[in-house]
C-alpha cells in the first residue's frame, strides 16, 4: 500500500533541516506521498527510511522493455485498477504467431498479412505489436532461420516460443534485438541460464498464482530481472481470473513476489480466443497471443484497446478551424460539427467514406460533443453566425450553404438570419454522411451571388 | 499460499430483479451479487442475461445482421419467434422504431398492436422501446403500457418523460429502464425519482447509454465500473442491474462499410464488432446485454453460464 504523508513523516528525521527545499519535514512528507518529491532529496534519511520509501514510491508494477528502438513494447508499469482511478498508461500488447514449420512462400505470406494487421483510427495508427515464433519443427537451426525471416520481415519485436535448445540456436544472432523468451513448463530454469547473462526479458510458465510464485523465485535467483508471468489458464473464467488477482496482488497488496506483467497465449487451441482477448485487454493482460491474422478479429480488438487505453484525465478536442477533407475546393459543401475529437474524427472519417470532398468546419466548444455542447450553450444559433463570419469559411468557398447536424436541426432558423447563410440540415447520425453527401446536387453549392 | 488473498468483499448487494414471462417462458432473474463480475468470489446467484433486439420500421440492416436474418421473416411476430428460439435469447427486446416519422411513421396503435402480437408469440421475457421521438413515444408508452397482456419492462425512462413513463408502468404492472446519459449522478438521481413516485426498486434497471466500440465505449466501461463499484460498496440507489444496449456497435462505419478490404470481410467484422463491445461491458459489470446478432446471443449465452456463476 501506498504511505499516508504522516506515515512518511515519522520515518523522517523531523529536524525541518530543510536541505530537501521544503520548509519542514512534513511539508517534505506531503510533497513524497503525492508523488512529486523522492527520498533522495533528504540527505540526513535514516536507512531505513531510505528502504522503506523507495520501494514504497517504485511502480507496484515494474516494466519490461521488450524490443529496441522506436518499436520497442513496454509491458507493466500500471498503478491503478480501474482506468477512472487515474489512466492505464501500457496498452495490452498483441503478438500474432507464426510456425516455423511452414514453408518458405507459407511463412512469408503468414508474416506479410501479420504486417498488414494495421489500421487508422481517431488520428492514431493501431497495429499488431509484436510476432511470436513458435517452435512447432523441433528443429533449432529451422527455428532460429524463421525467427530471423519473421524480424526481417515484420519488423517487430519478437516472442520466441519453443524449447532451450532453439531459442539458444536464434539467440547469437537476434539477442541484442532484445526478444522476449518463452521456454516450456519444464524448462524454466533452463530459460532463465539462457535470458539471465543477456539480460534478456523472460516469460516464466506455470499453473496458477501459487506455481508463479515459485517459479518467479527461481528465475530471480537465477538472475533474471524482467520477468513476465504466463498463469496458464485451462478456460476462459480461468483466464479471466488469475489476470485479475495477478493485478490485484500488485496494485492492492503489493506483492512483489506475482507483481510482473502478464502473459496468455490465446492460440493453440485456447478456447474463444476472441472472447478470451476482449476481456483480458479490459481485464489487465499484459501480452496476449493469437494465432488468428483476420483483419475482421484483430481490427475489433484493437479498437477495444484504443478505447480502454484513451486516458480518461485529458480533455480530448482538436483545434477549432477549417479542415478540408479530399480536394476540396470553392464549390466544395461546408459541413460543421464541434471540436470534440470523437465527434471530430468520425464526421471527418464518414466525409472521406463518401468521397465527396468538403470543407469540415469545427467549432470550439470545449470538447462537447454537438449535443452536449448544444444543451450547454456552447453550440448555438449565435456562435455559428459567429463562425461563419469569423473563421474564414466565407473566403475559402464560393457559396453560402452550411450542412448543420440533425440533431441541432432546430438551429437552422437562427443561423439562416443572422449570417445569410443557407442551412441545409444534414444526418442525425454521422454514420449516414456517406450517402446524405453523394447525394447532395451540385447545384446546392453554387456561388451565392449566381 | 504465502502471498495475500486476492478475493475481494464488499458490503453491498445488487438488487435482484426479475424479468417475468409470459405462459410457456422463463422467467429471468438477474443482480443479486455481493462481488464484481466474471470472478469466482462472493454470492452471484444470477449470470448476467442476455437477450435479442428486434426492430420494427424501415431500416437498411448493417450487412452482418442482413445476413444473420435472411429468411427469418420480416412479420415482427415471426422473426422475432424464430430469432428468440434460434439464438437462445433469455429475453426480447423489442424496439418500436417504426413508430419514429422518419423510419415508417407507423401509427401510435399499431405500434401497440404489434407489442400484443410478438408477446403472443413470443413467451420469453421482454422489453419495449420507444421510437426514440419525444411526442410519439409520450402517446406510445402509454398504448403499450395497456396493450402488453403480461409485465414487460418500458425503455426508456429519462429526466424528461419519467413521470409519464413510470406512470404507464405503475398503472400496468411493468417495470421500467431508467436512462440517463453516460452520468453516474443522473443514474442515481433517475433511480431515486422513479422511487420516489412509488416505482418499487426491484422494477427498475440501469440503462448507462452505451457507446459502440471506437465511438465512445470508454466512457461507458468506466460509468458502469463506477455505478458497480458504488452498489457493492453500499450505495442502495445505485446498487441496481445494469442493462447494456449494444446497438450503437452497430452505427459504426467499421462495422457497416464493405468497401475497406484491408478490414476483413464485413459479416464477420460486424458480428465482432457488437461482441468486442458485449465483452468489454461484461467486464464492466452489465448484467444485461442487448445484442443483435442471434450468433452473439449465443456465443455469450454459452459462456456466461456456469462457470461463472
Amino acid at each position: 500500500m501506498a504511505l499516508t504523508a504522516l506515515e512518511i513523516y515519522k520515518l523522517l528525521p523531523k529536524t525541518n533541516c530543510k536541505e530537501c527545499g521544503f520548509p519542514t519535514c512534513l511539508a517534505f512528507a506531503m510533497q513524497i506521498a503525492a508523488g512529486k518529491a523522492g527520498i533522495d532529496q533528504c540527505p540526513p534519511a535514516s536507512d531505513e527510511a531510505r528502504e522503506t520509501l523507495g520501494a514504497a514510491s517504485a511502480p507496484p508494477l515494474p516494466k519490461v522493455v521488450v524490443g529496441t528502438g522506436e518499436r520497442a513494447v513496454i509491458l507493466g508499469d500500471e498503478v491503478v485498477l480501474y482506468r477512472h482511478e487515474k489512466t492505464f498508461y501500457h496498452p495490452t500488447a498483441f503478438a500474432i504467431s507464426v510456425s516455423d514449420a511452414l514453408d518458405g512462400d507459407a511463412f512469408r505470406d503468414r508474416i506479410r498479412r501479420i504486417r498488414s494487421l494495421s489500421f487508422e483510427r481517431m488520428g492514431e495508427r493501431l497495429a499488431v505489436d509484436m510476432v511470436a515464433v513458435r517452435c512447432d519443427s523441433g528443429d533449432p537451426a529451422r527455428f532460429a532461420a524463421a525467427a530471423a525471416a519473421a524480424k526481417e520481415g515484420a519488423g517487430t519485436p519478437l516472442l520466441l516460443s519453443g524449447p532451450c535448445d532453439a531459442l539458444a540456436a536464434a539467440l547469437p544472432s537476434l539477442g541484442p534485438d532484445r526478444p522476449l523468451l518463452c521456454p516450456p513448463v519444464g524448462e524454466g530454469d533452463a530459460g532463465a541460464r539462457l535470458a539471465a547473462p543477456l539480460g534478456l526479458p523472460l516469460v516464466v510458465r506455470a499453473k496458477g498464482i501459487d506455481g508463479l510464485e515459485k517459479a518467479l523465485a527461481a528465475a530471480r535467483a537465477a538472475g533474471v530481472r524482467d520477468l513476465v508471468a504466463d498463469p496458464m489458464p485451462a478456460s476462459l473464467p480461468d483466464a479471466v481470473s488469475l489476470s485479475v488477482y495477478l493485478r490485484r496482488l500488485a496494485i492492492l497488496h503489493r506483492a512483489r513476489e506475482v507483481a510482473v506483467p502478464t502473459a496468455f497465449d490465446l492460440g493453440n487451441g485456447f478456447p474463444s480466443p476472441f472472447a478470451a482477448a476482449s476481456l483480458l485487454v479490459t481485464k489487465y493482460g499484459s501480452l496476449l497471443v493469437l494465432d488468428s491474422d483476420d483483419p475482421a478479429d484483430i481490427f475489433p480488438l484493437l479498437t477495444l484497446r484504443q478505447n480502454i487505453f484513451t486516458d480518461p484525465q485529458k480533455p480530448i478536442q482538436v483545434e477549432a478551424g477549417i479542415y478540408p477533407v479530399g480536394k476540396a475546393t470553392a464549390s466544395s459543401p461546408v459541413v460543421i460539427t464541434t471540436n470534440f475529437s470523437l465527434t471530430f474524427f468520425t464526421v471527418r472519417s464518414d466525409i472521406e467514406a463518401s468521397r465527396v470532398p468538403a470543407h469540415l468546419l469545427i467549432a470550439d466548444c470545449d470538447g462537447m460533443s454537438v449535443l452536449t455542447a448544444w444543451a450547454a450553450g456552447r453550440f448555438t444559433g449565435e456562435s455559428i453566425a459567429k463562425i461563419l463570419s469569423e473563421s474564414g469559411i466565407a473566403g475559402a468557398v464560393s457559396h453560402r450553404t452550411l450542412i448543420l447536424p440533425g440533431m441541432v436541426a432546430r438551429l437552422s432558423g437562427k443561423i439562416e438570419e443572422l449570417s445569410g447563410w443557407r442551412v441545409l440540415v444534414g444526418p442525425q447520425e454521422s454514420s449516414a454522411l456517406p450517402s446524405y453527401l453523394r447525394r447532395l446536387p451540385p447545384a446546392a453549392f453554387a456561388p451565392a451571388d449566381a | 499460499m504465502t502471498v495475500a488473498n486476492p478475493q475481494q468483499t464488499f458490503p453491498g448487494r445488487i438488487m435482484e430483479v426479475t424479468l417475468p414471462a409470459g405462459e410457456g417462458g422463463r422467467s429471468v432473474s438477474v443482480g443479486g451479487q455481493t462481488a464484481l463480475p466474471l470472478l469466482p468470489e462472493g454470492e452471484r446467484p444470477n449470470a448476467a442475461a442476455i437477450g435479442i433486439e428486434i426492430r420494427t420500421g424501415d431500416e437498411d440492416l448493417p450487412p452482418s445482421l442482413s445476413h444473420a436474418f435472411g429468411g427469418k421473416g420480416t412479420d415482427p411476430a415471426v422473426l422475432a419467434g424464430n430469432l428468440v428460439e434460434e439464438s437462445g435469447a433469455q429475453f426480447l427486446f423489442l424496439s418500436l422504431a417504426g413508430c419514429h416519422p422518419d423510419l415508417g411513421g407507423h401509427a401510435v396503435s399499431r405500434g401497440a398492436g404489434i407489442v400484443r402480437d410478438v408477446l403472443q408469440a413470443v413467451p420469453c421475457p421482454a422489453i419495449v422501446g420507444g421510437c426514440g421521438e419525444e411526442e410519439t413515444d409520450a402517446l406510445l408508452f402509454p398504448a403499450v403500457a395497456e396493450a402488453a397482456q403480461r409485465p414487460v419492462f418500458l425503455s426508456y425512462a429519462d429526466e424528461k418523460n419519467y413521470r409519464l413513463v413510470a406512470g404507464a408502468a405503475l398503472a400496468y404492472g411493468h417495470g421500467v429502464v431508467a436512462w440517463s446519459p453516460i452520468d453516474i449522478n443522473m443514474a442515481k438521481q433517475a433511480n431515486l425519482l422513479l422511487g420516489d413516485i412509488g416505482v418499487p426498486p426491484h422494477r427498475v434497471l440501469i440503462d448507462p447509454l452505451t457507446g459502440g466500440l471506437g465511438y465512445g465505449l470508454e466512457y461507458t466501461y468506466s460509468i458502469v465500473e463506477r455505478i458497480r463499484l458504488a452498489g457493492l460498496s453500499g450505495d442502495a440507489a445505485l446498487a441496481r442491474p445494469i442493462l447494456c444496449h449494444l446497438g450503437d456497435s452497430w452505427k459504426a462505419r467499421e462495422a457497416l462499410d464493405s468497401a475497406e478490404e484491408s478490414w476483413g470481410d464485413v459479416i464477420a467484422r460486424g458480428r465482432r464488432w457488437e461482441e468486442a463491445t458485449a465483452w468489454a461491458c461484461l467486464a464492466a459489470g452489465a448484467d444485461l446485454l442487448v445484442c443483435r446478432h442471434p450468433d452473439n446471443v449465443r456465443t455469450l449465452r454459452g459462456m456466461v453460464g456456469a462457470p461463472w456463476r
